[in-house]
């Protein structure tokens, strides 16, 4: 008698990979279509509405692009912490640091114009590291759970924002409104035209993809990483540093993160604002670009795409298709659902297993990784 | 070849016929969702109000719930869908109003509570401090204690104007009236509202008045009977027994008056630089009600009829008379009367304004002191 069994797969293979993860698309899209199609809203036509508005549009593919960008900086962050299997869930805050340690820079230091920018994103991703420090410690020297840890100082980065521009950076011009006064020219990043997309923070944050594509690939730092994610024991055998190289990796992953929060408030704000305002959860929604990269950082670049496209098409449906403001969160609930329940596809597989056999796990298709 | 240019030219005309009966197309922009029952929601009914007074003259649309930042991404939207018209209700739109408006110059902007103008955006705000007076006169006579609790939103020119004005009123009726107030630092927090109201209350408060985005401090209050007044709209059905009276707005009587002067050509996208609303009672934009058309709920008017205090402009009077004369006084114009007329104090002993000194629209919106009555910490307090 056969029946039906589920088993591990082994590492799955690039196409597979690929077609889970547009499969998974796909439906959340056809799920979309019937909640349009519930709303009065024709499915076919919304889409063109979408289409046309957020990518065949310049100023509409502009924001596009502009709302990737902290979520590709925070996102390749990301990829490179949880390769070494360092669940970095405070990617939010330190993205808050950054900008708060640029904002100190952009309203109380005096630099020659051209030094402010560049200053700015170094104190930016200094200061960001620094928060991610703490937990990085506590995690390789106590053993302290790094999810709880680093969630924690999350608030306390939010509480910090918002002490501060209601108290001792509230501005002097805004009727007493909890906002900082806005930045000198010089600390504001230039944009393409007359869109918001400050192509400097872009183009670090292609950098910063390349970068940790490389440091994964090609250097034994990669390699060290690699290895603590895939098999710790085997990692401690050969003698890796566990002490060094996670220190290493949560610098650069809170860094990164940084550098997206010193974006917003150079490119986007022009002054330190609500930290509600300053981040629309661009922290926790990088961590859905890492995993759904793959933890790949060249990918994060594609999927922070697909992420910012979502949210850019929410303006799209309120807007355009008169669809109640909640329904942008369903959708986007409803994408990351998908590609979540997609997960175990990727992991399990069913088999028709005669009693008596048992494939062997690892005996499934080519590595991919 | 004749004939693609012929209907062509058919179609540029249709094209043009049809934008000629065009209705204006006016779009708003909320920062809450609009069934918040505060900010949001009172926006809602001005709009819902304009268009019924245009009828087919204007087609309006909303967005709600529109972060800050975002603001410049949806004004984007708008503009697409061919919005002529874009109110954007918060003060924190202000830098994205200002932005779009260059960009987009054929497009008529207002802010609302906003500070700055251009040629085709103008401020426009309906403000309480009036009415605030007024629920102070009402607070201190229902109150046995003396002591009032106020639970405020932020420390900013308009919620500290809203409280000085509560607190002159109750002063007004009872000169040992104190007025404490709890800051939520968030317009929209009920946990914290219900955590003030219940501080204020262990403190001896026994009528409690608010400005922040909420009906939880009514809610809070009627739970030990005591009262409370509605906020933007009517927030009687959530105390259905203890809102006594309270601060209503009709943002309509301001949209209609903007749209009506774009309409008939007033307003156009060059001159508006200088065009700033600043509406009171008298242009009938806010009004003292728990609900429209009732200034004082029905219980508690027999209790204001009882309370008589000798007044040095009216003589002997009981304040639910004392309410409507104030009321129809400055529903006349600021100049009949002024709460804030000078000579006046702050609770420091510095005199702020001169005797007789009439203070001007821009000394309202950057008022940092606090009268005397008022207790509890008040940033950038002049000292």
């Amino acid at each position: 008698m056969n029946g039906l069994r589920i088993e591990r797969r082994g590492a799955p293979s690039a196409a597979l990979v690929w077609g889970v993860s547009l499969g998974a698309v796909a439906v959340a899209m056809l799920g979309t279509g019937l909640l349009f199609a519930a709303f009065g809203v024709a499915p076919l036509e919304a889409a063109r509405v979408i289409v046309e508005r957020t990518i065949l549009d310049a100023r509409g593919a502009s924001e596009v692009v502009r709302r990737a960008i902290p979520l590709m900086l925070a996102g390749v962050g990301l990829t490179l912490a949880f390769r070494a299997r360092f669940w970095n869930i405070g990617a939010e805050g330190q993205l808050l640091i950054g900008a708060v340690a640029a904002a100190g820079v952009a309203l109380f230091v005096d630099l020659p114009g051209v030094l402010t920018i560049p200053a700015m994103f170094v104190v930016g991703f200094l200061a960001a590291a620094a928060w991610g420090l703490g937990p990085a410690l506590l995690k390789v020297r106590l053993g302290v759970n790094e999810i709880i840890t680093t969630l924690m100082l999350n608030y306390v980065a939010i509480y910090l924002v918002r002490w501060l521009v209601n108290g001792p950076w509230k501005g002097s011009s805004l009727s007493g409104f909890a906002y900082s006064d806005r930045f000198d020219a010089a600390a504001i990043l230039p944009t393409i035209g007359t869109t918001r997309l400050h192509w400097p923070t872009l183009v670090l944050a292609v950098l910063a993809a390349v970068a940790v594509a490389w440091l994964l690939a090609r250097t034994r730092f990669g390699f060290e990483v690699r290895m603590m994610g895939e098999s710790p024991e085997a990692a401690r055998y050969a003698g890796v540093d566990f002490f060094r190289t996670t220190l290493i990796l949560v610098l650069v992953s809170a860094g990164a993160a940084g550098l997206a929060g010193v974006g917003e408030v150079a490119g986007i704000h022009h002054r330190l604002v609500d930290p509600g305002s300053l981040s629309i959860g661009y922290g926790y929604t990088a961590i859905i670009v890492a995993l759904l990269a793959r933890r790949n950082a060249l990918a994060a670049l594609v999927t922070a795409l697909f992420l910012g496209w979502v949210a850019a098409s929410g303006d799209v449906m309120q807007v355009a298709l008169r669809l109640p403001s909640q329904i942008t969160g369903v959708v986007q609930g409803l994408v990351l659902l998908c590609i979540i329940a997609a997960e175990p596809i990727l992991e399990y597989r069913l088999v028709r297993a005669p009693r008596r056999a048992a494939t062997p796990p690892d005996a499934a298709g080519p590595e991919a990784t | 070849m004749r004939r693609i240019l012929m209907s062509l030219a058919a179609l540029v005309a249709l094209a043009f016929a049809t934008a000629q009966d065009d209705p204006l197309k006016v779009a708003f922009i909320y920062v809450g969702p609009v069934g918040d029952y505060g900010f949001s929601y009172a926006h809602d009914l001005g709009r819902q109000a304009t268009q019924e007074h245009f009828g087919d003259a204007i087609e309006t649309v909303y967005v709600e719930d529109v972060p800050e930042p975002e603001v410049e991404a949806f004004i984007d939207q708008l503009v697409a869908d061919g919005a002529d018209v874009i109110f954007g209700t918060s003060f924190g739109y202000g830098d994205g109003i200002l932005a779009a408006a260059q960009r987009y110059p054929d497009v008529i902007f207002g802010w609302g509570t906003g500070i700055s103008r251009a040629p085709n955006v103008l401020t426009y705000m309906a403000d309480f401090y009036q009415v605030y007076y007024l629920n102070g006169l009402i607070a201190a006579a229902l109150s046995e204690s003396g002591d009032l609790g106020y639970v405020a939103a932020f420390p900013i020119a308009e919620v500290k104007r809203h409280i000085n004005g509560f607190t002159l009123g109750a002063r007004e009726v009872n000169p040992d009236a104190e007025v404490a107030v709890r800051w939520l630092y968030n317009w929209f927090d009920p946990a914290g509202a219900t955590e003030a109201s219940e501080a204020l209350m262990a403190n001896g408060a026994d009528v409690l008045a608010f400005t922040e985005d909420t009906p939880t401090v009514i809610q809070v209050a009627a739970d030990r009977g005591y009262p409370g007044f509605s906020h933007y709209a009517s927030m009687v059905e959530f105390a259905p027994d203890h809102v006594a009276s309270g601060q209503l707005v009709h943002w309509d009587t301001i949209y209609i008056d903007i749209l009506e002067k774009v309409l008939d050509g007033t307003y156009t996208t060059t001159n508006l630089e200088d065009v700033d609303y600043f509406w009171l009672l008298e242009q009938g934009a806010v009004e003292l009600g728990s609900e429209p058309g009732v200034p004082v709920a029905e219980p508690f008017v027999d209790d204001l009829r009882e309370v008589v205090i000798d007044h040095p402009e009216f003589g002997e009077i009981d304040v639910y008379e004392l309410v409507l004369e104030r009321r129809d006084q400055m529903a006349q114009g600021r100049d009949v009367f002024e709460p804030f007329m000078g000579p006046l104090e702050d609770r420091n002993g510095n005199l702020v304004y001169e005797d007789g000194y009439m203070p001007t629209l821009e000394d309202l919106l950057s008022m940092e002191f606090a009268v005397p009555g008022v207790v509890g910490p008040w940033d950038n307090e002049p000292q």
